[in-house]
């Protein structure tokens, strides 16, 4: 089976969810609010499960487990959670500017950074289902060999170093992202963005829709 | 609202209610008898599909899935009020807006197109006219319903003076209203007095209809009836906006009072005004159900409820959420309602199993539309503090953009998804 032939997640998980005996339906809905990469938390269900309640309010947004189905929305599953919390500290103290988020930022501190980073960090990333066309993918391809540097050769980014992944990530949420660099927009005066920042300077702004369409095809 | 088209009517009357157990829980069947379907384990009831109802009975399934959940709700498709103002504007279709409830029955919730008449807390029953159903726990989200007899004359002209206000035909009335309006003629919107569904809603329809006829009849005037002392929501985003629109005569402290449709008038405490187009968004307080099964407080409006439960408390077994709900730091937004639903599930679901329920806060993002293509919004943060709901913080976008507007796009989005997916 091609990868273009293989089912969705998503779909699969629908196919499950009707045929399924009830009994079978508690294994379906733990996977529906996010199955964990490990297996063993699903016994004890989401109301004990680390984080699983304090980020009901984040799903309004970024979906279902973190896994936003929108282009703006960043998708928060799989990501790493020494990032995430770098990224809510940086909303809440001003420095990453985001109306939205900073709020938002301060509520999760409120709730506990660790237990929802852990949470988000834990389920399984579920590729964007935005398409983008053919022609953008490919001019995006040859776009990122400056990008390869850091993001790796997959998009997969450095834990380590706070790189994030970029793979199968919303292209909307990306294309924003290195415009808001390019305009030091985000994290002004942040010195460990300084020579992204100059990089994104060099790049016309067409070609982040691009750079956007390329990541978001990547797996 | 009540009223269903042939083509929404065939779209959610096939697959979805074959799975429902037992006789007469389909809207054209004969009417319900007694209790239509028998408890066999933990069930919570909902009563109302809109943001909060849908939310809710979604997510006590996910939280626990040997709880049974029966949503009540008359509408066959759910229709989402944010983003109908663009309807008006002629930039969005109703059907962009209009979605089903299948999503809810693979969660393994029960739909009954049904209207709930009465509660009965002592029996933890719910009557559907001669039909009932047991609960151990009851979700109400009634939503708004309207104060007819505020406004002289509006009553009896419900088929003429449109509210707009809950998203459906009046939706799609309202816009052809505007599309046959001779270009030079005058639109008057009246905005109710605080409290109402969605503070900002009446300001970004302002803007929107404001933008269709600076485009399309540039001619033509809108007035604005503002009940309250200025713009209540994101003040100073929506001036700034309106400078683009000098066809805007926006009339703070000018209460409508009475509306003449034969007269083509309506009627403030000082000012008798003309108008070829008028909506009136008429004084609004908890829908039926909660005002019936008085669930609403002194002011026969809204309902009281506990932060943390979302308990009435004027009934604790029941828990109300959404535009119905008093007394919290929060707007009367669909996002809170989501958050709401939520949270109530969960603190239904913890008391079910015999446990502490959690002690969570909701949030509210809200984006306003000020043109084709750009958008404002405000977003508040809360706590629970000593029990309560309290705001952690307020913040505006510093001022309209298009980037506003696609995350606005990306919000309806997710947050539809959330709901019913």
């Amino acid at each position: 089976m091609s990868p273009a032939d293989r089912p969705s997640r998503q779909s699969l998980r629908r196919t499950r969810l009707t045929r399924l005996a009830p009994r079978c339906i508690v294994l379906a809905a733990a996977l529906a609010l996010g199955a964990p990469t490990g297996s063993t938390a699903q016994a004890a269900g989401p109301l004990d499960e680390r984080g699983a309640l304090g980020s009901m309010t984040c799903a309004a947004c970024h979906g279902q487990a973190g896994n936003s189905r929108s282009s703006a929305m960043p998708i928060l599953a799989g990501l790493d959670a020494a990032y995430f919390k770098k990224q809510i500290g940086d909303y809440a103290a001003g420095k990453r500017l985001s109306p939205e988020m900073e709020p938002y930022a301060k509520q999760v501190l409120n709730l506990g950074v660790d237990d929802i980073a852990a949470y988000f960090a834990s389920r399984r990333r579920e590729p964007t289902p935005i398409q983008s066309p053919a022609d953008a993918v490919a001019r995006g391809r040859s776009a990122a060999a400056q990008c390869v540097i850091c993001h790796g050769p997959q998009g997969h980014g450095d834990a380590g170093k706070l790189i994030p992944n970029l793979a199968a990530q919303a292209p909307g949420y990306l294309r924003e992202q290195m415009l808001l660099f390019k305009q030091d927009r985000r994290s002004p005066g942040d010195p460990a963005l300084a020579a992204l920042k100059a990089l994104m300077k060099t790049i016309p702004d067409e070609t982040f829709g691009d750079l956007a369409a390329y990541y978001s095809s990547l797996r | 609202m009540s009223v269903v088209t042939r083509r929404a009517f065939l779209r959610s009357s096939g697959v979805g209610l074959g799975a429902l157990a037992g006789a007469g829980l389909a809207g054209c069947a004969p009417a319900i008898k007694g209790d239509f379907a028998p408890k066999k384990g933990p069930r919570v009831v909902v009563i109302g599909g809109g943001w909060g109802g849908a939310t809710a009975a979604k997510y006590v399934r996910l939280l626990d899935p040997k709880i049974e959940v029966v949503l009540i709700e008359p509408n066959r498709e759910f229709i989402s009020c944010p983003f109908s103002n663009l309807v008006l504007a002629g930039l969005r279709s109703i059907d962009s807006l209009t979605m089903g409830y299948d999503g809810l029955r693979k969660h393994g919730v029960r739909i009954v197109h049904e209207t709930a008449t009465a509660i009965e807390p002592d029996r933890k029953r719910v009557r559907l006219g001669e039909g009932s159903l047991q609960y151990d726990r009851l979700v109400v989200s009634p939503g708004v319903d309207f104060q007819w007899e505020q406004v002289d004359g509006l009553a009896q002209n419900q088929d003429k003076v449109l509210h707009a206000w809950k998203a459906g035909p009046q939706t799609v009335q309202l816009a052809r209203q505007l599309a046959s309006m001779p270009d030079g003629g005058v639109f008057v919107l009246s905005v109710p007095p605080a409290a109402y569904r969605c503070p900002p809603g009446p300001y970004e329809r302002t803007s929107m209809v404001a933008w269709y006829l600076k485009t399309h009849k540039p001619r033509s005037k809108l007035i604005v009836l503002d009940a309250n002392q200025n713009i209540i929501s994101k003040t100073a985003l929506f001036r700034a906006a309106w400078r683009a629109y000098p066809n805007i005569d926006y009339r703070p402290a000018s209460r409508v009072v009475g509306v003449d449709p034969g007269a083509r008038e309506v009627r403030t405490e000082f000012d008798r005004i003309r108008y070829d187009v008028v909506n009136v968004i008429p004084p609004q307080r908890a829908g039926a159900i909660a005002v019936q099964a008085d669930l609403v407080g002194g002011d026969k409006r809204w309902c009281e409820v506990n932060h943390v439960t979302y308990e009435s408390v004027k009934q604790p077994g029941i828990h109300v959420i959404g535009d119905a709900t008093i007394g919290l730091p929060v707007p009367k937004s669909g996002n809170v309602a989501n958050a709401m639903g939520k949270i109530a599930a969960a603190s239904a679901v913890s008391l079910i199993n015999g446990r502490q329920p959690p002690t969570l806060a909701p949030g509210n993002t809200c984006y306003s539309w000020v043109s084709d293509r750009e958008a404002i919004a405000v977003v508040n943060a809360y706590r629970i503090e000593n029990g309560k709901v309290v705001q952690i913080e307020q913040k505006l976008t510093p001022a309209q953009s298009p980037l506003v507007a696609q995350r606005a796009i990306g919000w309806t989005q997710s947050i539809w998804a959330d709901i019913l997916a």
